[in-house]
Formats: structure tokens, sequence, C-alpha cells
């Protein structure tokens, strides 16, 4: 057993420090040191300068594009940029449709689209959700009827994050209702500029607009946008939902949030506080070195399965945890809260500096015990899975 | 013993509920958020009406001369409709000040109060002074000019009349301060629950004379009494958010359908929704203790305010929590009630001293 890294694996971390000391586009930079919010150009600038670096394809193969990464590499990029504040990736194109498109698309859709993703000239999201359809996903009622060389569409998606940026939609759409639930559903590539779609915003209880709903009536889609076999798109769905776990303990974005929050409490002379900040370093610990172990069983051949769920609960409750931490270390001043994006030029109150992104984001971060497959759906997976009951 | 309400109690909340239920729904809420008052005039008029702006006063100050159980009645019904009224500051905060001191114009100030003619803001807090209200920076000199900072003004920018706490030769005072008056500007913030709160700065103010409402002991003693009657009403308000968060969710989980059956059929949702039951429960009775021990005016009167607000602000805030878990995606809407109760939670927990802090008054 050896716990330390190899000289490449360091060499490795090295670079990763190296790019976010020179590269990191500063204006993005500047606003996440601050807590402040990114337009959709921010947020293009920093996907394109890792394109241009050759890291937007982190964890695709060597053969589309990709960097081919080991999972102890893949460890170090989020550890590293999550730790650096950076803004975590945008996952719907990179990590959810690509490598659908890469594993059941055709060499058309792979040339059409895969490129494009790793240059981050569009912008996806993802058309899973409905009104009537969470957890029990398959349960989607959203229509494609095929009338010659296309679908069309009818129906509507919801909880869909930034749309209002998004130039396509991978859209899980029911082509048949006379089996199962989970056959009979497809899987689509949409243009969001095709004629029929609107898109409404879903403002959050940190009043910001972040998640919408998406309208889709009448949406004509060319046939050769489906991906794979038509009533398969349960598989493909599946399959991304697994790729979606990667990164989602999110070890690196919790280590930097601690130490904000120790040198806070280091000013407050508050027992109590430290105990739970304490804790919380405890947690931290135990769900990196969790992660680890999950890694190297990986590397050493082994196929770590529903244990990975454990990163989704544990590391959504720390980052959680972290976030009423924050609150609390705010006092009576949390009291005060100006709404998504802070005070901006007006005037400010009296009391701690970092009182209005905390609230905000103890208010945005209730979400992700309830996303990618809420804490009791995976709870659920692991008593399947793991303890075999 | 019988810890059951009185046939007048019973009717007030009836009172109350109906207020709520018909002209106070979370549409209407919404509105008055969106005002630029943050309160509504209308509701204000209608509050003075029923006597719910009086109720709690003295006779001799022109009120009913109803104690905490009613205050404790009325904010538990506020909670579960999340009223956001400016009860608290006027009435509680600033009313029970006056109230309970001899200040020469008290009862023309308690008329403005109970007509809802008159706002009065009770500023109490400093922003490196947390939770030690009786050591205050703002001073006022010998020549009675009033200098210091006052943050978290509930309903400041409304107010007419201030009461300020400062130091005037070391000892602690309660003064009216007049908002118009040269020297006093003010910025006003929004709160989590959509309230407002202000930060007022004093510079060179001149104090009249007349303008002490108290001073020495008598001044610390009716604040401490008027920051505890308002612990427990923000506490009440707690007990109401935490009977409704989980009766909304109950109601939501019997209605929301996936995996073809309702998901209140999951035992591990059904275990979550009995401990907020549970809690809410405990909740209520530690509302009942600390009401009529602030009733009988029991030297435990503060330590069982304490055992409350230290229990309402840890297990509301998860009651809370658990409430928008239970709800998913529509927990977490802005436009759909359950997410305002948590904002309500995280605004009852930051004021007049979090769980932690009354924890520590115990034993």
């Amino acid at each position: 057993m050896d716990i330390n890294f190899s000289k490449e694996d360091l060499a490795f971390r090295d670079e990763l420090r190296d790019w976010l000391a020179n590269d990191y586009p500063k204006h993005v930079k500047d606003k996440m040191d601050k807590g402040e919010h990114l337009t959709r150009q921010d947020l293009v600038d920093y996907h394109k300068a890792l394109s241009a670096k050759g890291w937007m394809g982190y964890n695709w193969p060597v053969e589309y594009g990709g960097t081919g990464w080991s999972a102890t590499q893949l460890y170090l990029f989020n550890k590293e940029f999550g730790m650096a504040g950076c803004p975590p990736l945008l996952a719907f194109g990179v990590s959810m449709v690509a490598p659908v498109i890469w594993t059941f698309g055709n060499e058309e859709q792979k040339k059409r689209f895969l490129p494009d993703i790793l240059d981050f000239n569009t912008w996806w999201c993802q058309g899973y959700s409905e009104p009537g359809s969470g957890s029990d996903l398959a349960s989607l009622k959203t229509k494609a009827v095929r009338e010659g060389d296309h679908y069309v569409v009818n129906g509507s998606k919801t909880w869909t994050t930034l749309a209002q940026n998004a130039d396509w939609i991978f859209l899980l759409v029911r082509t048949d209702s006379s089996g199962k639930k989970q056959e009979g559903i497809s899987f689509l590539l949409v243009d969001m500029k095709t004629p029929g779609i609107e898109v409404k915003p879903i403002i959050t209880i940190d009043g910001d607009h972040e998640v919408n709903s998406v309208f889709f009536t009448d949406v004509k889609v060319p046939v050769e946008n489906l991906v794979g076999e038509e009533g398969k798109g349960w598989t493909y769905a599946k399959f991304l939902l697994a790729h979606e776990r990667f990164g989602i303990a999110a070890i690196g974005a919790s280590m930097r949030a601690l130490g904000q929050l120790k040198e806070i409490v280091s000013e407050l002379d508050n027992p109590d506080l430290d105990k739970k900040v304490a804790e919380m370093e405890i947690a931290i610990s135990a769900l990196e070195m969790t992660e680890l172990r999950l890694l190297s069983d990986l590397e050493n051949g082994g196929h770590p399965g529903a244990e990975s769920s454990i990163l989704k609960i544990k590391g959504t409750e720390i980052q959680q945890g972290l976030t009423e931490l924050f609150v609390e270390a705010a006092g009576e001043y949390a009291l005060m809260y100006p709404g998504a994006g802070g005070y901006g030029s007006n005037d400010k109150p009296s009391g701690p500096e970092h009182a209005a992104v905390s609230l905000e984001r103890f208010l945005n971060f209730r979400k992700t015990s309830i996303y990618g497959g809420s804490n009791e759906i995976q709870k659920n997976i692991i008593s399947k899975f793991v303890l075999g009951v | 013993m019988n810890l059951s309400y009185t046939e007048e109690q019973i009717m007030l909340r009836e009172q109350i509920q109906k207020f709520c239920e018909t002209e106070y729904d979370f549409y209407k809420r919404e509105e008055v958020v969106k005002s630029d008052n943050d309160f509504d005039e209308n509701a204000w008029k209608l509050f003075a009406e029923q006597g719910w702006l009086s109720m709690s006063f003295s006779e001799e100050s022109g009120g009913f001369g109803f104690g905490p159980i009613e205050l404790s009645i009325l904010f538990e019904e506020f909670g579960k409709t999340l009223v956001i009224e400016p009860y608290l500051a006027n009435v509680v905060l600033a009313g029970s000040v006056l109230d309970k001191s001899n200040f020469s114009r008290k009862v023309e100030l308690i008329e403005g109060i109970s007509s809802g003619s008159m706002h009065v803001s009770l500023a109490y807090a400093e922003v490196a002074k947390s939770n030690e209200y009786l050591t205050p920076s703002t001073n006022l000199s010998v020549e009675n000019k009033l200098n210091g900072t006052k943050s978290l003004v509930l309903n400041g920018k409304n107010a007419s009349k201030l009461i300020v706490s400062c130091i005037k030769n070391n000892e602690f005072h309660l003064v009216l301060v007049d908002p118009s008056a040269e020297g006093v500007s003010f910025n006003s913030f929004k709160t989590i629950d959509e309230q407002t709160c202000a930060e007022f700065t004093f510079e060179n103010v001149n104090i009249d004379g007349e303008d002490v409402i108290a001073y020495g002991e008598e001044a610390s003693n009716i604040l401490i009494e008027a920051l505890n009657l308002a612990t427990l009403c923000v506490s009440a308000e707690a007990v109401g958010c935490m009977l409704s968060c989980y009766q909304k969710t109950v109601q939501y989980t019997k209605e929301r359908e996936q995996f073809d059956q309702p998901i209140s059929n999951f035992q591990v949702l059904q275990h979550r929704m009995v401990d907020m039951f549970i809690d809410s429960e405990l909740a209520k009775s530690l509302l009942f203790k600390a009401m009529l021990e602030v009733d009988s005016n029991s030297e435990n009167k503060y330590k069982h305010v304490s055992a409350l607000k230290s229990h309402v602000g840890k297990y509301g805030k998860l009651s809370a929590q658990n409430a928008v878990q239970l709800h998913g995606g529509m927990g977490v809407s802005e436009e759909m009630m359950i997410g305002h109760y948590l904002k309500k939670m995280v605004a009852v927990d930051a004021m007049f001293g979090n769980a932690d802090f009354h924890l520590k008054n115990i034993g």
C-alpha cells in the first residue's frame, strides 16, 4: 500500500497548477473569487480556454480528441480545479451527451457533434425531467411521432439547467407507449432554434434564474438526429447518468470552502462553531479517502459499482453542511439577503462580507441532494446493489 | 392543571386564521413583497380595527392587556401563512418597550402604533456587539448629542420614530429619535424572509432631555424583557412554520405520484415526515412552557424561552430542509411557498441569538 502519487502524477498536478496560475482567464477568476455571477460569455471564455489547452475532453478517449487521462489524473484535475475555485465544467455537452454519441451514435453524428463539443462551439442542455417524471424518469410523456423523414415532438421538460443559454438539447422522448414504460423511449438531439420550442425561466429560492421549463409544440426533428435505435433510449439514458456521477463528490471545491470557513471562524471566538467545522473536516477527509479507494480499485482493474453513490450522498451532504456553517458564521447578519448576485454597486450593510454570498449558496445548494438522482434514490441504489436487500 | 386555550383565545386564533386564509394567501404575499412599502396598508388598517395592534398593551396604555399567550397564537398563525407585516417591529419590540416604561409620552405613541397611523422601530443591535445589547457603542454625550450606528433595525425605513439604545455617563439609555432629525441617515436592506431592516447612523443628533424613555437598570430591564418577548414571538412563528412544513409535505407526498404510486407510500419518506411531526409537537410543547413562564413572569422565563428558541433554531431549519427535499424541485422554486418556510427559519435562527447561543442559557 502506498498513499503517495507517482512521480508522473505529481508532474501532471504541477501542469494543472501551472495552467491555473497562468492561463485560467483572469476575468472569470476574479468573479469566482468574489462570488459574483458569471455571464454566458464568461463561461464560454472559460471553456474555450480549456479547449485551447486540449483539456476540454478531460474524460474522453484519445481517439475522439480527448485527453485519455487515467482515473487518478481525472481525480487530480477535479480536485485542483475545485481547490482553485474554478466554475464546475458544464457537463451537458462534454460528459453527458458526448459519451452517448461516441458510444451509440453513428459516424456521421460523431463527426457532426463531437468536434464542436470539444471546442465549446455548442452549448448543450439536458432534456430529461418532466413535471410528472422526476425520480421516476422512465414514466416520461414527451412524445415524438415519426412523420416521413422527421419526428414531431410535443410535450415539456423541466428543471432544464441553463436552457436559456443552450444551442442544443438532448431529449428523452416517448416513441412508443404500448409496452413497458422503459421501452419505447428514444434519444433525440434537437437544435434549440427549431420552431415550436419555448424556454420559460424558473426562479429558484436564491432568486436566481438557473433552471427552466422547456415546452415543445409540434417541433420537427430530422430523423438523422435520433441517436442509436428507436426505443433504446432508456439504455442510453442510464449510461449517461453513470457518467454524471464523476466528480460529484466535489472534494476540491469543499476543501476550498472549508479553508475559507476556517479563516472566518478563526476570528469569531465561537467554540460551538469551531467544533462543527472540525467535524466537517473529518467528513471531508473520510470522503476524499473513500474516493481515492474507489479510484485505486478502478486502476487495479476493479469495477466499483453502486459504492459510488456514497460519493453523491456524502459529497452533497458536505457541500450543504458547509453552506449551513457559513450562514451560522454570519450570525445575526444572516438576516439580510439582497438576492442573487449580491449588493452589486449598491450600499452594503455592515456585518460580515461573506454573508450575502453565504446565504445565496445555502439556498442554491439545496438542489444538490435533489438533482442527479435524489439522495433517497441513491440510498435505494446502495441498498439494492450493495446490501442486496 | 389545564393546558387548553380559553374560548377567547380560540376565537382570537380563528379570527387570525380567517384573515390569513381569506386575505393573505401566497399570491397576496407576493404582491406585498413587490410593493414599495414592504407591508400592506390595508392589512395593517385591518389589524388595527381588529384590535390586534393594541391587544398586548396594558389597559392604561389603551390596550386589552393580553399577554404572551395571545401573542404566541398570533405569531404561530403568522408563521403558517408567512405573514410579513411589521408586527414584531412595531408592537412587540418598540411597543412593549414603551408600554413597560414610565415615559411621559408613551400613551400617545402607543395610540399611534395601535391605530396603525405610526410606525416605531427599536434600534438595539450593533455590528460589533453581537448579542451584547446592554453595552452599545452608540453614545449620548453630556450635551445630549447622539453618535453611533445601529444595524438590523426591523422596518426601519417605515419608522417615523426610533427607540435607540445608547450609553450616557456609563449608564444604559433608551431614547426616542426622530429619523428626520438632522444628522440621521439610513440605508434599508431586504431580509431573507422578505421583510426589511435598516442601518441607521447618528451624527451629532440633538436629543431633547424629554426624549429619554428610560435609563439605568430600568432601561436595561425593559430592553431585556422586550427582547425575550420578541424571541418568544419569533419562536412561535417558527412553530407555525414547522406545523405547516410537515402538513404541506404530507399533503404533497400523497398527491405526487412516481413509480405508479403516491410517494407517501415509501417508508423512508414516511419516517422522515414522522420526525418532522414529532419535532413540531415538541416545539409546540416548549412553546407552551415558555409562554406560560413568561405569562406568570417567573424567574425561569428567560431559560425557557431559550430552550424553545434553541429547539426551533435547530429543528425548525431541519424540518424546512426536509420539506424542501421531499418537495424535490418544487421545493427550491421561488413561486412555491415551501422554500419560503426555509428562508423564514433561517431568519428566525439568525435573530436574537441562534440555537447554539441559547443552548448556553440552559442549565
